[in-house]
């Protein structure tokens, strides 16, 4: 039996059809329950349902042999997976944003402080580009940050843009564009391959880019 | 912190069971070892720092716990064994006759996040073998690490084979700057079709050559795979890789062993000092390889003396989650102890060749 971890969420809803269109279905309604393990109705797969950023741990150990999560939550976490596919949807992009007329150059800065969700991706970035940074990590209304002063920058995801204009920030650099994946555990990969070769297989035919040559 | 009851993070203490544990592991490998004709030898806890960043790679060099000694010389606490068992042949064993096989068991520290039982201090057990770079020298290695597994009675197990060479034929060939090859290689060791697409949108060449690199990911297999990959390249290189594997998959087509092979030509992930095969050995049940292992032939000519060489070695946390239980079987070869009531008792009781407990 092949174990998924999917994510609570956003992202429940797409995964769950993705699944549907490749032929894995649940007998019961798996987006309203309070259940976190569903085995499908042929017996041959159990969706486990886990918190977003849990997605990468849980196929990272092998608690689950495969996951669906998105490349932001993938760049944080730097879990060791495989990383077969694209299925296509949850775009949106990892950026820095700046308040509206101060997103000139950080290299007149001493350092630059950078709210985020994602420490280790901002961290990155500026450390690959020799800007002295200071992450100060929050978990939600991270565009808040700049306007009341606690920060010069944020890292975040953004899908249209629209909650950066609503609260005066724009975009200075797009870190990584991000959508939703399939990860794979790298040794359950080679202890349980024809199961998993089979499932990627039919995700990919059942996914966005079915068709394309 | 409290320094006197807390101890360093990633550090540990094995106790009773684990301890018996780890050494019943520790036998059965050793056995098998020797009896491939592999001798042990205990190498030091530390060496120059170089020694270690010339043989894993500058990407891991900031993961090696180092120090200054009295001279002001940059010394290491062992992060792996190859580079040193690597050194010690180049130097010392350098005139005796080849092929010269050792083994080793020990532990080892780097600084990483605690993984699959995997700590900042671990064991590892392995072998080297130097001097020989055939086809049949990469299956004896094959071989012992499968007998190994068998010992412990892990009898479930697949190793992935793959070949650096194969993917550095192709690229040899592309001229792309090693910044490119370095993202190249973290998009095919993850399987990142996506990625690897885009990268390839941006890239100026030719078509053929795009479409072997896109196949990449999709060589594993059995048999098939090396027919597969053979249709792609024309690259003298990636050929003689492949004739290489071919060589090695025959050997276990012919023992009935070749079911516990998968070729993967898309794994190229190793430290830096890997040159021709590379191979991981995965037990189900457990998320993490529990052997690592592979050809490095260019390794000892940094030590002054070249000659080719293969090795590997295993994890023994991650090995002993997967030994069969009950295993070790018994606590010792002596059985229960005798309790003696007096210390003349007991010193007659060890006259016999019985274990005791003096109780007084």
């Amino acid at each position: 039996m092949l174990v998924i971890a999917i994510a609570k969420g956003r992202f429940l809803a797409p995964s769950l059809a993705v699944l549907d269109r490749a032929g894995i279905r649940f007998d019961e309604d798996v987006t309203d329950s309070r259940r976190l393990v569903f085995d499908s109705s042929d017996g041959q797969c159990r969706v486990i349902l886990v918190k977003p950023i849990d997605v990468p741990t849980y196929v990272e150990y092998g608690a689950a042999d495969a996951g669906i999560t998105g490349r932001d939550v993938l760049l944080e976490s730097r879990a060791d997976v495989l990383e077969p596919l694209d299925l296509g949807f949850g775009q949106c992009k990892l950026v820095v944003a700046a308040p509206n007329g101060a997103s000139s150059a950080d290299a007149d800065r001493p350092i630059v402080r950078v709210a985020t969700k994602y420490p280790n991706a901002a961290t990155e970035y500026f450390n690959r580009r020799s800007i002295p940074v200071e992450i100060i990590p929050l978990s939600g209304s991270i565009e808040l940050g700049p306007l009341v002063g606690l920060a010069d920058r944020i890292v975040d995801l953004v899908e249209t843009g629209r909650t950066l204009r609503d609260n005066g920030l724009v975009v200075v650099d797009v870190i990584a564009e991000s959508s939703a994946r399939l990860i794979v555990n790298r040794a359950n990969y080679q202890t349980k391959r024809s199961e998993i070769v089979g499932f990627v297989d039919a995700l990919e035919a059942a996914g966005p880019r079915a068709g394309r040559a | 912190m409290n320094s006197l009851t807390q101890i360093p993070p990633g550090t540990q203490i094995l106790i009773g069971d684990a301890v018996r544990r780890r050494r019943a592991v520790e036998r059965a490998i050793f056995s098998v070892f020797e009896g491939w004709s592999y001798q042990e030898i205990i190498p030091p806890m530390l060496d120059y720092l170089d020694v270690f960043v010339k043989g894993m790679g500058h990407e891991l060099e900031d993961r090696i716990y180092r120090f200054i000694d009295r001279e002001g010389n940059v010394l290491a606490l062992r992060p792996e064994f190859t580079s040193l068992l690597a050194k010690t042949a180049a130097t010392r064993l350098s005139q005796e006759p080849g092929p010269i096989r050792l083994s080793y068991s020990g532990e080892v520290l780097r600084f990483e996040t605690t993984k699959g039982g995997q700590q900042r201090e671990f064991a590892q057990m392995g072998i080297e073998q130097y001097g020989v770079s055939s086809a049949s020298a990469d299956a004896e290695v094959l071989l012992v690490c499968m007998e190994s597994l068998r010992s412990l009675g892990v009898s479930d197990f697949q190793i992935n084979l793959g070949s650096v060479d194969f993917f550095g034929g192709i690229v040899d060939r592309i001229g792309l700057p090693d910044s490119d090859i370095d993202r190249l290689k973290g998009l095919l060791n993850r399987k990142d079709q996506s990625g690897l697409e885009r990268m390839l949108d941006g890239l100026d060449m030719e078509e053929r050559r795009k479409a072997v690199l896109r196949a990449v990911p999709h060589l594993t297999g059995g048999r098939e795979t090396l027919d597969a990959a053979r249709g792609l390249v024309r690259n003298e290189r990636s050929r003689q890789a492949i004739a290489h594997l071919e060589s090695i998959y025959s050997v276990f087509e012919e023992l009935d062993l070749a079911g516990r092979l998968t070729i993967d030509l898309g794994e190229i992930r190793g430290f830096d000092y890997y040159s021709g095969i590379l191979f991981r050995a995965y037990v189900p049940g457990l998320g993490f390889e529990v052997a690592l292992g592979g050809r490095y032939d260019h390794l000892l000519a940094q030590f002054g003396h070249d000659t080719p060489a293969v090795g590997f070695s295993f994890t023994l946390e991650r090995l002993e989650q997967v030994v069969a239980r009950p295993f070790p079987a018994g606590r010792s070869a002596e059985g229960r102890p005798s309790d003696a009531a007096s210390v003349a008792d007991a010193v007659r009781l060890r006259g016999e060749g019985k274990a005791v407990r003096l109780c007084s």
